[in-house]
């Protein structure tokens, strides 16, 4: 850091990084650790938007002119790397795009069938984008919601007998610590056995976790684009029969094979868009395929992206833990590393880090009920990594608060 | 605090950037929780004090705390200044209104109100009382002062009648007429103010479309007077209105006054200029002549000199005083009193027309 006298701002020092091509734009000065909040978009990304925007600017699904037919293959193609990316099949599963995970759970849970559930399940770690929809999904169909523990591995702790016709909604990844969903494929089991449903909130999971989902056996995966190098865009991964069985109530144009005065038909063998009613994003759905292609090459320092990640967040769950003053919540290493330090304001220590150009989260990330309400804990400062990351952002990030730590003590 | 103090510093912000009304709004429900006694319902004021710090705390985080410490005092000092800006503010508006000044206690130092001669309040000022440690003092004046300003106001506000305020043995410039409506100033002969309204006054024609009558008020000081020789010449004037000149056109207490305003001496000098600068002998000498060149003879003018020191020209300088203060409440020197209302201090040739 540079310094320009007591009051004025200082001017970060350029860094020597490692940092991917792809985000050569970033500004040197600044180390981006909000990640989990969303991810920086590479290169390729940018450039499929601005393509679309440049070349061939047309409405999916109903023109016939050759721009509109090119928007119809790459729409088609980011279905299609989605499935990929998850190594599930298109004659079970259906991708469907809308606003963001959040606005995917709701379009979900509040067309779910009458009658067919008898309970709700979730747990108390969930981001508010499940734990509210789970309430109101219960309270519109009746039916009691039931609220888990979830074991420091990120295991739901659960009882089987307690899922029968179960809705079950659970992160895959939290956006606290990253500890992982990692009974999974048991939940899933014992859940279908019981004659219910699981609905994965996969937005931390899906950019860097998605082995944990591949060839998952879940009803419903519901992403965000944006947390996985995308544009801003929601991602629901649905079977084709859970779609089948939805109350649809969110209806209209682009879904719709025909039109009579007092009722109409759906699209036939087309399951996604269900859930996709209006014209769409479809510069972001573009983007997406760049993302989902360009995840699927990107070998950041000539390693895996996970072996990459897994560097960094050792890296930087060893340093913070070190800093006097300061605890950790995290029980492991992990892309997402939440910490608090007793006698400071994380919001406080936030705006001092941005000051240095660190750009770390601080609060309570949108699962109040678990770290205000049950865990009692003050706001959080949060450090989330991305493949845009690099081991001179984590040392900086780690001597900007180590710094500040012992300034303020 | 912090948020009061955010809130008036963005208050004027705001009317000049609309990049600083949002928080201006954030700090307004905060300011609104915080002088009803609730706590603040956001962070605005850990965010406000946040981003003020962070620059220090990039560089020099062991300040971070005594910062903070000080960025309270700071605004408190801002509050409590905003508070009393308010509260001079409201008390010169009202002082303007009631007595044309702003400030009651130096009415010339206003240079909002009409020139004049300031009577001068004896009591301690705001800063005179914390001077001497007198905290209780300070306060308790000011607010008094402000409670007599308040209680005031009725009087501005009514219909003045000169004719309801005029003093024993009032003489009149032009003779009374029936038919013409009173006027009444209050005038010290030693105010130069006073000099020019009376020769605006005869600029105007004045006199001659009223009955135009006077109070002399010598104004007091913390030494004595403020024009030395004017309770002199109010007491020669109250001696010759006590003791009128028969058959005289204009009465010989006017005359004089008229020489004092209008007249100079032999090297150009104002006589009013000559009187202030004079010692009381020469002063004496001066309107003894002057009363023997207006018609008086040497047994008159003794007279009225041994009328001129006597208790009953005391007294009734000391009624004209007592009605000066607590009846006409005025604090400065000329003030007129025509056309239904009070006229402080200097009054221009228009508007006497």
């Amino acid at each position: 850091m540079k310094h320009n006298g007591l009051f004025r701002r200082a001017t970060p020092e350029a860094i020597r990084t490692d940092r991917l091509a792809d985000f050569s734009y970033l500004d040197p000065g600044v180390v981006y650790l909000d990640s989990a909040c969303q991810s920086l978009r590479p290169q390729p990304v940018l450039d499929a938007l601005t393509e679309y925007y440049t070349s061939y600017n047309a409405c999916g699904g109903r023109v016939k002119y050759a721009w509109g037919r090119r928007v119809d293959d790459e729409v088609a193609a980011a279905r299609q790397g989605v499935l990929g990316l998850l190594g599930l099949s298109g004659r079970h599963y259906a991708v469907s795009f809308t606003l963001n995970t959040t606005f995917g759970l709701n379009l979900l849970l509040q067309q779910l069938p009458h009658g067919r559930y008898a309970r709700v399940v979730t747990s108390h770690i969930e981001h508010n984008s499940v734990f509210l929809p789970t309430m109101t999904a219960a309270k519109r169909l009746g039916i009691p919601r039931l609220l888990l523990d979830r074991a420091a591995d990120g295991a739901l702790l659960y009882e089987p007998a307690r899922l029968e016709r179960a809705i079950v909604v659970v992160n895959a990844a939290s956006n606290i610590d990253g500890r992982l969903l990692t009974n999974l494929a048991d939940l899933v089991r014992d859940t279908h056995a019981r004659g219910g449903i699981v609905i994965l909130d996969a937005a931390q999971a899906m950019a860097h976790e998605r082995a944990l989902l591949q060839k998952t056996d879940a009803d419903a995966i519901c992403f965000s684009a944006h947390k996985m190098y995308g544009a801003s865009l929601g991602v629901i991964v649905a079977r084709r029969e859970l779609l089948a069985s939805l109350e649809l109530a969110f209806v209209g144009g682009g879904m719709v094979a025909d039109v009579r005065e007092d009722s109409y038909d759906l699209l036939p063998n087309d399951p996604g868009a269900l859930l996709e009613p209006g014209l769409q994003a479809w510069a972001e759905i573009i983007a997406l395929r760049g993302a989902t292609d360009w995840i699927g090459r990107v070998r950041p320092g000539g390693r895996l992206p996970t072996e990459h990640l897994s560097a960094l967040s050792e890296r930087l769950f060893d340093s913070l833990s070190d800093i006097p003053g300061l605890t950790m919540v995290n029980a492991a290493a992990s892309p997402v590393i939440s910490v608090y330090a007793a006698k400071q304001d994380s919001h406080r220590l936030a705006v001092f880090l941005s000051q240095s150009g660190i750009a770390a989260r601080s609060g309570y990330f949108c699962a109040h009920h678990y770290l205000k309400q049950r865990l009692g804990l003050p706001p959080l400062l949060r450090f989330s990594l991305g493949l845009h990351s690099t081991m001179a952002d984590v040392d900086r990030a780690h001597d900007a608060l180590a710094r500040l730590m012992k300034g303020l003590s | 605090m912090f948020c009061i103090a955010a809130f008036i510093v963005l208050l004027f912000m705001a009317a000049i950037s609309a990049r600083y009304r949002r928080y201006l709004a954030k700090a307004a429900s905060c300011t609104l929780r915080r002088v009803t006694f609730r706590p603040c319902d956001t962070t605005f004021k850990q965010d406000l004090k946040d981003h003020m710090l962070a620059p220090l705390a990039a560089r020099r985080p062991g300040l971070v705390g005594p910062a903070s410490v000080a960025l309270e005092v700071v605004a408190f000092l801002v509050v409590l200044t905003t508070i009393w800006s308010g509260y001079v503010v409201v008390e010169s508006a009202a002082n303007l209104y009631v007595y044309g000044t702003c400030n009651k206690q130096d009415s010339a130092s206003c240079s909002l109100g009409a020139e004049a001669c300031s009577i001068p309040d004896q009591t301690p000022t705001f800063g005179e009382s914390l001077a001497a440690w007198d905290v209780v003092g300070a306060f308790g004046n000011d607010f008094v002062r402000l409670g007599e300003t308040f209680s005031a106001i009725p009087s501005r506000m009514q219909n003045w009648d000169a004719s309801e305020y005029l003093p024993a043995n009032a003489t009149y410039l032009n003779g009374p007429d029936a038919k013409k409506e009173t006027a009444l100033e209050v005038i010290d002969p030693g105010c130069t103010y006073c000099l020019q309204l009376f020769q605006n006054i005869e600029k105007a024609g004045f006199a001659d479309r009223r009955n135009l009558s006077y109070i002399a008020f010598p104004i007091q000081s913390a030494t004595g007077y403020k024009f030395p020789n004017s309770l002199l010449v109010t007491q020669y004037l109250e001696a010759l209105r006590l003791n009128p000149l028969a058959d005289a056109k204009t009465p010989v207490d006017w005359q004089i006054l008229k020489r004092i305003y209008t007249e100079e001496n032999d090297e150009g000098v104002s006589w009013q200029s000559v009187i202030n600068g004079a010692d009381s002998a020469e002063t004496t000498a001066l309107l003894q002549e002057w009363a023997q060149e207006f018609g008086l003879s040497r047994a008159q003018v003794d007279t009225v000199a041994s009328v001129a020191g006597s208790t009953e020209v005391a007294q009734v300088i000391a009624h004209n005083k007592t009605l000066v203060e607590e009846r006409i409440h005025t604090v400065k020197i000329p003030t007129i009193i025509f056309d239904g209302r009070r006229h402080d201090g200097l009054v221009s040739v228009d508007d006497l027309d």
